[in-house]
């Protein structure tokens, strides 16, 4: 299923620009806005998925024949059966747009960059939403990536190829783990036959949360 | 029958089907390495490639498509022992009966400018695998399901420096008609047949039915066979399987034969079955062979620009009679080139032309430098412009597409010097119609140097269409009776000749008031004698204008469309005047102003507001007292949580653009710099994150610090030669994932090991002061104003 976004949340975008909404001026909301705009003519949104199922071992989980290592994908995955494994990308013409910015105007680049770092949010919750509706009856934790927790970035190249994502999507990672094109996901969603305890996606699966300046100072931005 | 024979032979070739697909069916499990089926699977893929062969395969791919050592590191084989083993098995199931190709398939990193692999890695990599298939007997090499045509070009290159064997090229499309990294096949088939390829095509990705827009396209472009190995059907986006069956896909690819494939094959989901019945299908039809005439056309990896018109040359990207270009190029300043691009393209330059000759500096590797920044911003196609057949032969190894060399000249040594350049990179190439002799005076002379550059060129294989004559514009201040004869020369050269015609327009009028009058009357009489590629100032709204107005009346802008999208809303002026016009100077702009400008991040008008104020006062005291004020007060407000980073990179662009002007002013000043030290920047080796050191780098500069930027994934070793270099007191590195600080720590040893007297800054997101004090750092900056602060720490100013 092809995915396309028409629309960005531009409070989001100001956020990851290190901008509170409520205090943003009318220039910079403008430089947002614009930059959304753009940023969503040089997408092509890609993905991919696969479902597998889980075993919980001493050291992680095992999925398909892949072992996760680590106790935070554990505990988040228990009671779950299987899961889905996705990666989605913005593809090569995010990255370009934002190169060509960096050398002219830096302020757009970091609004561009921003508005796809939300543009790939948006593309993983419609995925998520899709996953979902396959799955009738069941109920699923928040997506987890490598990075998140002790889930290492080490796992990028496998969980690559367990896709076959280079192929089928043009998604790659590089030898220190960097996804390239650089706007990219992979996610496991957990899939469970019975109710579980629903945990909330906090600083921890956010998009921003490396470079996140209240989380830096100590504080939070507000959103759930 | 060899490969090229085949080629020549009446009738289809018959390639192979899917490998991967096949070997999980026959029980490969997940997380097993398909590369290695030659050592740990040989019964399974014997069978394969027999029953393939049973199928009616005349050429059968060796398991090799992933046998790099990049993806075969973690199975403790080498390239060599996959390789040699792959293909003597194909050969033996081959029994004699098919042709064995060495497949070479993605590295599975992306090349630069989207990924980190460089080019010449990536070289070296097929180097090894090609080798290696050759001593093991491959018939001829493929390179398939490529998505970037760099790396196209660099498995192409690898086969034609290190071995004899023929060798086909096939990437893999979208339905939009371009692969995921946007090259379309107008620019593979231009690019890789220049190259040398024997043929191209397309290949997975897609399914038959999908494949008559490609291959048109593919027809428009290239000379060569072309090649069609599709998947079977569409893939189901969560699962294994493909849309079509066998005799569906048969019959599609049958169709293939009207519009003139020469090679059908298989690929994803594809079994011996669907090759036997395509065999069938395609049993007594004909290939019809459509004369194809391609016409002159360069082109970038993602963009082709065919010569079927007047085409601008932009000729911003050069350092003669430019201050800041000199400066740019000195300092290593490749942003400046790279915005020099981006106005020239937002202009209407359809090509740009790059010339970084200074003497002073290594012209060769800044040629490639630039090349490869170029890229990475830009899709117009390049004109290589140098002296120097280095530099030229630098710049096109990495050029992705096909470049127009400027230039050859009809002495001997010139082109015995570029024409064989030329020839093994598919460019196109500029001939000057000079010699040793120098320019001659009459037309006739003219043509005789062009006809022997095109006999020459012809000689070593380029094509007539990929020669260009430039005529020479002599400045008729100092020739007047020039001009007519360098008209005389374009109208002939054209008539006669039947050539492409380039000619840089600018220097006529050289020494005359008006100039600009001049050059548009100069460039509209050219265009009407037949010149094609005017190399101009595209900035310049009076030359872009005579060029629409050309394409407007000669009734090739069809229906005035792009004229009126041009000035359909404008204003234009009919009188042209001579110089350059100042706006007049408002009223009552003063100091409080360009500081209040800088606070509010107005770019343009606190350039504008800079310049009044050097009327009145010394650039230095504006400096100290306006500017470096102001970013201080945005900074404090930044500190406070009143102004965020937005504004703040905002304030620090419009503080550049009024310190841009006071540049201007004291550049040629000795002792009267602005510059307050030098800092070396980087972000560290396998980090490609720079957006946030970036942002350093405007701040720090807008502090009147000189910033050598060394840009993204840069070794130890070049951040401590660079800080050698230039002295710099302070060194700043930047790291955005914990995989990647290994990398920072590394860098800071380095340094300290090799006794570099300079201080380091570090930051970055994943970053503590805790961690950076543990590394070695000096100092720890948590956002981009923090730096300025360590700066002046270090410089005590």
């Amino acid at each position: 299923m092809p995915i396309t976004i028409t629309k960005l949340n531009i409070d989001e975008v100001l956020r990851y620009m290190g901008c509170p909404p409520d205090k943003a001026d009318a220039a910079t909301r403008a430089l947002a806005e614009e930059s959304a705009g753009q940023m969503l003519r040089a997408v092509t949104p890609r993905w991919t998925w696969r479902v597998f199922d889980l075993a919980f071992e001493a050291e992680g989980v095992r999925m398909g024949g892949l072992l996760l290592p680590g106790q935070d994908l554990k505990d988040h995955l228990r009671g779950c059966e299987r899961a889905a494994l996705f990666c989605a990308t913005l593809g090569s013409g995010a990255d370009a747009l934002i190169r060509r910015a960096e050398s002219v105007d830096m302020a757009r680049a970091l609004a561009l960059d921003c508005a796809a770092a939300a543009a790939v949010e948006a593309v993983c919750d419609q995925i998520e939403g899709e996953l979902q509706a396959m799955f009738p009856g069941c109920s699923f934790p928040f997506r987890f990536s490598p990075g998140y927790g002790d889930l290492p970035l080490t796992l990028q190249g496998d969980l690559l190829a367990a896709l076959d994502a280079p192929r089928r999507v043009g998604l790659t990672a590089s030898a220190s783990n960097i996804l390239l094109p650089r706007k990219s996901v992979t996610a496991i969603l957990g899939i469970s036959r019975n109710q579980i305890e629903k945990h909330i996606r906090s600083c921890l699966g956010c998009p921003a949360h490396d470079g996140c300046q209240y989380r830096k100072s100590g504080g939070h931005c507000g959103i759930s | 029958m060899e490969f090229r024979e085949l080629l020549k032979a009446p009738g289809p070739i018959l390639l192979d089907g899917g490998m991967g697909s096949m070997l999980q069916a026959k029980g490969l499990a997940l997380g097993e390495y398909p590369e290695l089926a030659a050592l740990e699977h040989p019964d399974w893929l014997k069978e394969i490639h027999r029953a393939y062969v049973e199928a009616g395969s005349q050429i059968i791919y060796a398991n090799t498509f992933g046998a790099n050592r990049e993806k075969l590191r973690r199975t403790g084989r080498t390239v060599a022992e996959v390789v040699s083993a792959s293909v003597a098995l194909a050969r033996e199931a081959a029994e004699g009966k098919a042709l064995v190709a060495l497949d070479l398939g993605p590295i599975g990193q992306l090349l630069e400018p989207t990924g980190i692999l460089k080019f010449e890695d990536a070289v070296d990599i097929f180097k090894e695998i090609v080798t290696a298939g050759a001593a093991a007997g491959a018939d001829l090499a493929v390179i398939e399901t490529m998505t970037d045509l760099q790396e196209v070009r660099a498995a192409l290159l690898a086969v034609k420096e290190n071995i004899d064997l023929p060798v086909m090229a096939t990437m893999s499309y979208e339905e939009r008609g371009r692969t995921f990294l946007g090259c379309d096949p107008a620019s593979a088939a231009l690019t890789l047949e220049g190259m040398g390829a024997d043929a191209v095509g397309v290949n997975c990705s897609l399914g038959p039915r999908e494949m008559p827009p490609l291959v048109e396209e593919l027809t428009r472009w290239t000379t060569l066979p072309i090649a069609v190995k599709p998947n079977a059907g569409l893939p189901d986006p969560g699962g294994a399987g493909y849309d079509i069956t066998a005799e569906e896909f048969a019959a599609s690819m049958a169709r293939l034969a009207d519009l003139g494939v020469k090679l059908y094959g298989g690929c994803c989901g594809t079994t011996p079955e669907y090759i036997a019945r395509m065999k069938a299908e395609l049993e007594g039809r004909t290939i019809r062979d459509i004369p194809r005439q391609v016409p002159a056309a360069v082109c970038s990896g993602t963009c082709t620009v065919p010569i079927d018109r007047v085409r601008v040359i932009g000729e911003r990207i050069n350092p003669t009679g430019k201050k800041a270009m000199k400066e740019a190029l000195r300092k290593g300043d490749v942003d400046y080139m790279l915005n020099q691009a981006l106005a020239q393209t937002g202009a209407g330059a359809d090509i740009l032309d790059v010339n970084v000759g200074l003497p002073e500096i290594d012209e060769a590797d800044m040629m490639v430098r630039v090349v490869k920044a170029l890229q990475g911003v830009t899709d117009a196609p390049l004109q290589l412009d140098s002296t120097d057949p280095k530099a030229l032969e630098g710049a096109l190894r990495v050029y992705c597409g096909k470049a127009i060399v400027n230039s050859v000249n009809g002495d001997e040594e010139s082109m015995e010097a570029i024409l064989p350049l030329v020839k093994k990179y598919g460019a196109a190439v500029v001939g000057l119609t000079l010699d040793r002799k120098g320019i001659p005076k009459s037309t006739e002379e003219r043509m005789v140097i062009a006809r022997r550059i095109l006999d020459k060129a012809l000689s070593y294989g380029i094509r007539r269409e990929d020669v260009y004559i430039d005529c020479l514009t002599l400045t008729v201040s100092a020739e007047q009776a020039g001009a007519a004869q360098t008209l005389e020369a374009l109208r002939r050269v054209h008539g006669e000749l039947g050539l492409k015609t380039v000619l840089g327009v600018s220097n006529i009028s050289f020494g005359l008031p008006a100039r600009p009058l001049v050059n548009q009357n100069f460039l509209t009489m050219a265009m009407t004698c037949g010149l094609d590629l005017p190399i101009i100032n595209p900035n310049l709204e009076s030359m872009m204008a005579a060029v629409r107005s050309y394409h407007l009346l000669m009734n090739i802008d069809r229906d005035a469309r792009e004229f009126i999208a041009a000035y359909g809303d404008a204003q234009v002026s009919t009188t042209i005047t001579a110089g350059t016009s100042s706006a007049p100077a408002a009223a009552g702009t003063g100091e409080r102003d360009l500081g209040k400008l800088v606070e509010a991040g107005l770019k343009s008008e606190a350039g504008q507001a800079a310049r009044r104020l050097l009327a009145e006062r010394e650039p230095m005291d504006v400096v100290d007292n306006i500017l470096i004020p102001a970013l201080d007060r945005v900074g404090a407000d930044f500190e406070s949580g009143r102004v965020f980073l937005p504004q703040l990179i905002q304030s620090a662009g419009a503080a550049q653009a009024a310190f841009e002007v006071i540049r201007e002013t004291l550049s040629g000043q000795p002792g009267r710099e602005t510059d307050k030290g030098t800092i070396v920047l980087a972000t560290v080796k396998g980090d490609i994150h720079d957006i946030g050191k970036n942002i350093v780098k405007v701040l720090l500069e807008n502090y009147g610090y000189t910033v050598i930027d060394l840009g993204k994934d840069v070794d130890p070793a070049a951040v401590v030669e660079a800080a050698r270099k230039h002295g710099a007191a302070l060194v700043g590195l930047s790291a955005l994932m914990t995989t990647t600080l290994k990398s920072m720590e590394e860098t800071i040893a380095l340094l300290h090991r090799e006794q570099v007297p300079c201080k380091t800054v570090v930051g970055g997101a994943v970053l503590t002061p805790e961690y950076a004090a543990q590394i070695g750092a000096d100092f720890y900056a948590k956002d981009a104003k923090e730096s300025v602060d360590v700066a002046r720490r270090v410089f005590g100013k």
